[in-house]
Formats: C-alpha cells, structure tokens, sequence
C-alpha cells in the first residue's frame, strides 16, 4: 500500500523526477565516457607527446576531479530528492506508516533510481562516446587511434562508482528522514532565515577577498618568475578568494543598493534583491566552487584547442610543403591535386660526395627557407621567411649549406661529413657525366588541405624507391601529421573535459537552486495573492536564477582570462580564438539556465492560476 | 457616500467538478453587499464555504455564476493581469498566517504594494511611517519578521495591507495565530481604522470574539447566506453574547 502511495508521489511531479533521473543519467554517462579514455592505456599511449603512463596520470587526476565533483553533484541531486519527499513521507509517517517501513521505501527509492539512472547513463555513454568521439575526429580533424565506444573494465568502474555512491546517498536519506521530527518534514519549508551581518564585517572579508584573488592572478601571470609555486599560490588565493567574495562582496553590493529607496522601490526590485541576497549567502560554497570549476573546464576546452595552434604554428616552421624528386605518372596525378602556389625545380647530379647544381636556376628562383625571428622569453620562436644567395649554400659553414644538403635525397652523407654542393654553370653541368635528377618544391596555398595528398604523394615516392624512406621523414607532412597526432590527443582530452565539467557543474547548480524552490511556494504565492502579475514574478524568478548563474559564470572566465597567462610557456598566444571554446561555453550554460528557470516556475508558480 | 456599495455581491453560485464529473456546489445564490464604511464579519464553520466566497471576493477564484462588484467594478470580467492589477490597487489582505515575507525587512514588506504601482520612492517612503506611526509600529520598521512578535507581524501585515489605502481589507481569520491579548490589540486597531479612518473591512472568522468587532455579521452554511445580525446600538459585550447565543441555535 505504502509502495503504491509512493508511487503517485512520483507521478504527482514527473517532470521533476525526470529532471533528476535524466541528470544522473547524463552524469553516469559522462563518467563513463570519461572512463573509456582514462582506463584506456591503449588510447593514451598513442594519441600524447608523452609516455602512457604520463598521460594515464593526467587522466587520473582529471578522473579524480571527476569523481569530486560527481560526488557534489550527488549530494546535490540527491538533496533535491529528498526535498520533493520529504513531506510525503512526513504525511505518511503522521497518518501511523512504521518509520522501518518509510527507511526502507527511501532507501530503495533512492537506490532504484540511482542504479537504474546509471545502466542508462552506462548505455547512453557507449553510443555517446561514438557519436562525440566522431564528430570530435571530424569536426576537429582530429586523428585518433585506438579509442573504441565500449571499454569493459569503465563499464564495471562507472558501475561500481555510482552504485557505492547511491547506497551512501540512500543511507543518507533514510537517517534524515528517520531522524528529523515528523513535524519538521512537514514544515520544514517554513523554517525562519536568520539574516543580521556586521557591515563593517562583510566589507573587510570583501576587501581580503578581492585582495587574495589579486594576488592568485598576479601569481599567474609572474609564473615566470614564481615558476611552479604559481600554481599552488594561485590555487589557495583564488579558491580562498572567490569563497569570500561570494560570502560578503555581493551581499555588501546589494545592501548598498537596499539602501537608496529610489532604486529599491521599483515593482519586485526589493523582493528579488532580497532573495539574492539571502541565496548568495546560502550558497557561498556551491557558487565558489562552481566559479573555479567553471574556470577549469573552460581552462581545459580553451588550452586544448589551443594545442590546434600548436599545428599552426608548427606549419610555419617549414617552408616547402612537398619536395617532389620521383617523377612519374602516379605521382604527378597526384600533384594535380595540389592547390600549389609557388613551385621551384632544381637540377642536381650526384658524384660520389660531391653534388653538382646549377647557377643559374638558384639566382633566377633563390631557395627559400623559414629562419628564426626571434624567440620569446618562455623559448617560443617566431619565423620569417629567407632567402639564400648561392653564395651561402656554397659556403660550409652556412645554414644555408646543410639545408640545401638535407633536401637531396639518395646521398651518402652524414651530419659530420655532409656532401659538397657544388654551383656549376650549365654548360659545365651538362658536361658532368652522371644521370641528371631534378627536385621540384612546391608550396601550396592551404596545407592543412592538402595534407592528405601531400601525404599520398609521399607514399607512392617511397613505394617506388624505398631507399626513400629515411627522406622523406624529413618533409613537412610527416612532421606535421606526427605532431597532430600528440595534439589531437590533447585537444580531444581538453575538449572533452570541459563539456564534461560543465554539464555537470551547471547542473548541480541547477538542482542547488531547484531543491530551493519547495521554500519559494508560499512567497510566491502570497505576492501573486497581493496583486503581483505572473508574469512579473516570472521576471523575478528569472532574474533572481539568472544572477545566481552569471556570478559564478563571470568570475569563472575572469579566473580563465587570468589562468591562461600560465599556460604562455606552451602556446605562443593563449587568447588568440578563445572566443571558439568561450561561445561553446556560454551557450550550453544558457541553457542550463533556461531550463532551471523553467523547472523552477514549473514548481513555484503551480498554484498560482 | 454612506451608501455606496463597496462590495456587491448578486446571486454567486460555484460549483467544483467537471459537467461530467461529481459535482459540488460550494456556493449557492449568495447576495449581499458592504457599504463604504462598515465593518461586517463573514462566520460560518469549515466548509461552510466562506474561504471559497472569499477567494471570489479577492479574484483568486471565479464563480460560476453571478456577479461580484468591488468598488463598482465587475471582477468577474477581468482577465488574468487586470485582476492582479485589481488585487494590488483595490484590495488590502491580512492573513491568519501573517504571510509576510522573512527575507524582507519590515518597511521593505509594508512597501510592497507601493512599489509595484511604480509610486516614486518618496512617496512610498512617507506613505509607509504615516502607516507605521498610524499601527503603532515606527520603532520596528528596520527588523526583519523573524525578530517581532506574532502581533507586531500581524500589525506590519495590516500595514502593508493598507499602505496603498485599498477600497476594502479582506482579513481571513486575522487572529487565528495570535495570544488573546495580541489579538483583541488588533481588533481594537481594527475597529479604530473602521471608524476613525473609515476603512471598509471584510473579516472572515469563526471566533465570536472577533465577530463581535462587526457591524454586521453575516452567516454562512452549506454555501448559503443564512441569517444576518445587526450591533446596532448594542455593546460589543451584549453582541458577542447574541452572536454565541446564535451560533447555539444556527448550528442545529
């Protein structure tokens, strides 16, 4: 009878349980994901610049934050659930139901929709992984290798994790609802908010905060300097920081505003400033935490596509797309394909260790290569384009010299005794006994477009003469695609990371706010009693959520603007497109916004006709 | 101006339940009317129906039939949002439960209904002390509802009720949750409004004490308008008296 009575409970808010179920769900299965890559030694080991076991402890460490935030993302969900329970349950208990009988029906409540959320949410990851690691590899141009939806041992992992934490959560539940009278399961909706603070006292924790997020984001941009005690100087001050300034900054900001009657008496205005001020005080720790974890994802999406610029850069650090030394048909079709832009061919015969080259061709079209600019303090190089004079790549102790060297292929020379080049005219060159071979070099006008050709042309070089094979180890194509490999990995990690710190910070925000709105029936209803329009308590409520999001949200991509100063030691220009991960960002946030604040007038305004 | 009808209500029906559900018909053919000044009880038991008259009378409810005037105006033709604006403008409510807001301080709750019209803050700020000096409550107008007594809520909700000087005040069992003296401080605040201040006032109670207050008092049962007492010249003491005596007799 109870269990049926339980039942209706469910059906009577539905669309607030699926809410939660589909939130665990998401939540299951971003674990899962996650998982795939991280238990993965296979994946790892092949898709990062460094060892497997290197990256298997970054992905560690992001399994861990991970499983923290997961937790707080339980204990959240869960607190929602108990919230839209607790006075039926109360109901049930002051109508004689056994409070052993109400333990065990909230325990299995709460294990059933815990367990059951995770074998979708495990199922949901496997297509999930496919899908995003597809669309990732296209969209991104990725390559990866070695990743595959379905990876047993994630699947026992994200099991076994949710499982353990539901039974923790059930156990939980069923000691709060034992434990709390009967009379406050009914009412504890009604409990009265103590509000009085000492302004002298909120504007010095103000001060202290905004001073302690100074000195985290002076850390990270002196990281020069500080080195690797900038991270756990800018990890204490910002988190200690950002806590503070939620816990006073805010509510000072309103109280000022409270203060100018002219302001505060504008239609809701008073109601709604009010309600911030009482939820940012309550919700200090959630809001600091999602400020910095915020700060995290978005820190990892943006660094992770900035290692795309890692390719960019690396592209400028090779002047010659394709050097093209096999000349048949297979291999011209392909260069048709090419979008070329300029194109240099040079005459060369090889004369045991000398090489012979003609004059004329190297002064009508002088060989060009990428020279070091200059190189920034953290070692980054920057390039321009030169030139060399024939007088240089005849002269030994010239760069010019070894370049030229390096692009004749079938030669016998080594780094310490390369082969002498050796300019002749070309009566003189046509003089030389030995079979004439020539070298065009080409650039094309987009080469991350013609990568792909570029890369076949390479191959069917090789397959014609093997001994090839060293040679062309040393074209840009094969460093390029080499170097995307090791960044691809990143990038997918990053990106990968952040969407899915994001979902679940956002939602644990929202369900933060939504185990709230139980609390808000009653005001809400008296101001609709006393003449307030829906639809301006619709304004307030979205207002009210709204700032709840943004606070956290703006300081977040204040953490990450300062936060990306740390990451000038691997990446050129870490702001160069941050708008990409920034857009991405934004918008999913919205929509978690948006969906909370329908749930949440969904709940509180169900009465009012 | 005596005779001007505050309130008036002719031949109010409603009834609960679809054409082809189970019907219940809370009210049945209620008519009565408040002049501009008076002070009149609504008494009936649970379920009499007198929370479901009052709803209609405050537009959170519409009836089946009939029409209910508030200050001339019909209410049942308004829609969602002029009904709202209705509510805010012309009526003033003080609830058994105070129902004041606990993260709001005093004055903020009492300005409430001024700032929705958009009253420029000025105004709303003397409006505001004239009624706090007026209800005896200047001294605890920085305080929040958690830190007053039930009476003194109960005052500050009467404030906010008023501010915007309603056409009526509907008061729903307003000492339902008040000690016996906070709750005669009230009355005696009340009946000082009606006749100093000339504040028309709608109580809906079961409690013959508070009843007495009445100029008139109207009986409600099984959705219907039974009888009628007058005070008259009466004391409030002999009135209360008649209204018990009554209750004896009308329950049966």
């Amino acid at each position: 009878m109870l269990f049926k009575l339980s039942l209706t409970g469910i059906k009577s808010r539905l669309k607030d349980y699926i809410v939660l179920f589909s939130g665990l769900t998401i939540s299951s299965a971003i674990f899962y994901m996650f998982m795939s890559m991280a238990l993965n030694q296979n994946f790892l080991g092949k898709n990062s610049m460094m060892s497997a076991s290197m990256t298997g402890f970054i992905f560690a460490f992001g399994a861990v934050l991970l499983s923290i935030i997961t937790l707080v993302y339980i204990v959240y969900a869960n607190s929602f659930l108990l919230s839209m329970r607790q006075r039926d349950y109360g109901m049930y208990m002051m109508l004689g139901a056994k409070s052993g009988k109400i333990g065990i029906l909230i325990f299995l409540e709460t294990m059933v929709l815990g367990v059951v959320a995770t074998l979708i949410g495990i199922i949901l990851g496997l297509g999930l992984t496919q899908v995003v690691s597809n669309m990732l590899i296209s969209q991104l141009g990725l390559t990866i290798t070695g990743f595959v939806g379905f990876y047993l041992p994630a699947v026992f992992v994200t099991l076994i994790f949710f499982v353990a934490l539901f039974f923790i959560a059930a156990l939980f539940n069923r000691r709060t609802l034992l434990k709390t009278p009967v009379l406050e399961l009914l009412h504890g909706s009604q409990k009265p908010v103590k509000f009085k603070q000492n302004a002298g006292f909120v504007w010095l924790q103000a001060l202290l905060g905004i001073v302690s997020l100074a000195i985290g984001y002076a850390a990270m941009i002196n990281v020069k300097i500080l080195v690797l005690a900038s991270i756990p100087i800018a990890l204490v001050t910002i988190v200690l920081g950002s806590y503070l300034v939620f816990n006073s900054l805010f509510t000072a900001v309103i109280n000022v505003v409270r203060k100018n009657h002219k302001t505060l008496y504008k239609g809701l205005r008073s109601f709604t400033l009010n309600q911030l001020r009482f939820r940012i005080t309550d919700y200090t720790r959630i809001l600091s935490m999602i400020s910095i974890l915020f700060a995290l994802a978005l820190g990892a999406i943006t660094v992770g596509l900035g290692f795309e610029k890692l390719n960019q850069q690396f592209e400028n650090f090779t002047y010659y797309d394709a050097q093209i030394v096999t000349k048949d048909q297979k291999v011209a079709k392909e260069v048709a394909k090419l979008d070329v832009k300029t194109k240099s061919t040079y005459d060369y015969k090889i004369d045991g260790g000398t090489v012979y080259f003609i004059k004329d061709e190297f002064e009508k079209t002088p060989l060009k290569a990428m020279i070091n600019k200059s190189s920034n303090s953290m070692g980054f190089v920057t390039t321009k384009v030169g030139t060399y004079s024939v007088a240089d790549l005849a002269k030994e102790t010239s760069g010019g010299y070894y370049y030229l060297n390096n692009l004749i292929p079938n030669k016998k020379a080594t780094e310490q005794s390369p082969m002498k080049n050796v300019f002749l005219t070309q009566a003189e060159f046509d003089a030389k006994p030995q079979t004439a071979n020539s070298i065009d070099l080409l650039t094309v006008k987009d080469f991350k477009n013609d990568a792909k050709t570029l890369q076949a042309i390479n191959n069917l070089q090789e397959k014609k003469d093997p001994r090839l094979a060293e040679y062309m180890q040393s074209t840009k194509v094969f460093s390029y695609l080499g170097v995307r490999a090791m960044t691809s990995g990143f990038e997918f990690m990053g990106f990968f990371l952040g969407i899915a710190f994001l979902t679940m910070l956002a939602s644990t925000l929202m369900f933060k706010i939504l185990s709230g709105a139980q609390s808000d029936v009653s005001r809400y209803e008296m101001l609709s009693k006393i003449g307030v329009r829906r639809g301006i308590l619709r304004k307030s409520i979205s207002t009210e959520i709204g700032v709840l999001f943004a606070l956290p949200g703006i300081l977040g991509i204040v953490h990450v603007l300062f936060g990306l100063q740390f990451f000038k030691a691997f990446l050129a220009d870490p702001y160069d497109g941050i708008w990409l991960p920034f857009t991405i960002f934004i918008v999913l946030y919205m929509i978690y916004y948006l969906i909370t604040v329908w749930l949440y007038q969904g709940i509180v305004l169900k009465k009012i006709k | 101006m005596q005779n001007l009808n505050v309130v008036d209500v002719q031949n109010v029906q409603k009834i609960y339940g679809k054409k082809n559900e189970k019907q219940y018909q809370a009210l049945s053919n209620v008519t009565f009317n408040v002049k501009q000044g008076e002070f009149i009880a609504i008494m009936g038991a649970s379920g009499s129906g007198k929370s479901t008259l009052l709803n209609i009378l405050s537009t959170l409810d519409q009836p089946t039939a009939g029409s209910v005037k508030i200050n001339e105006q019909d209410i049942t033709s308004l829609n969602k949002n002029q009904m709202a604006d209705f509510r805010g403008k012309e009526i003033g409510f003080i609830f058994q439960d105070f129902n004041l807001l606990e993260n709001l301080t005093d004055r903020e709750n009492i300005a409430l209904p001024l700032s929705l019209q958009g009253v420029n803050s000025k105004k709303i700020d003397d409006a505001v002390d004239k009624i706090a000096k007026r209800l005896g409550i200047s001294e605890i107008l920085s305080k929040y509802p958690a830190e007053i007594s039930g009476g003194q809520k109960q005052r500050v909700a009467a404030a906010r009720a008023l501010v915007h000087e309603p056409a009526i005040l509907f008061a729903d069992e307003p000492t339902g949750a008040l000690d016996s003296s906070s709750a005669k401080e009230l009355l005696d605040t009340m009946q000082d409004l009606n006749i100093n201040d000339h504040v028309s006032v709608l109580m809906v109670t079961h409690d013959p004490f508070s009843a007495s207050y009445a100029s008139r008092i109207l009986f409600i049962k099984d959705g219907q308008i039974g009888e009628e007492l007058v005070r008259g010249t009466k004391t409030r003491a002999e009135f209360h008296h008649e209204i018990i005596d009554n209750l004896g007799t009308y329950a049966q």
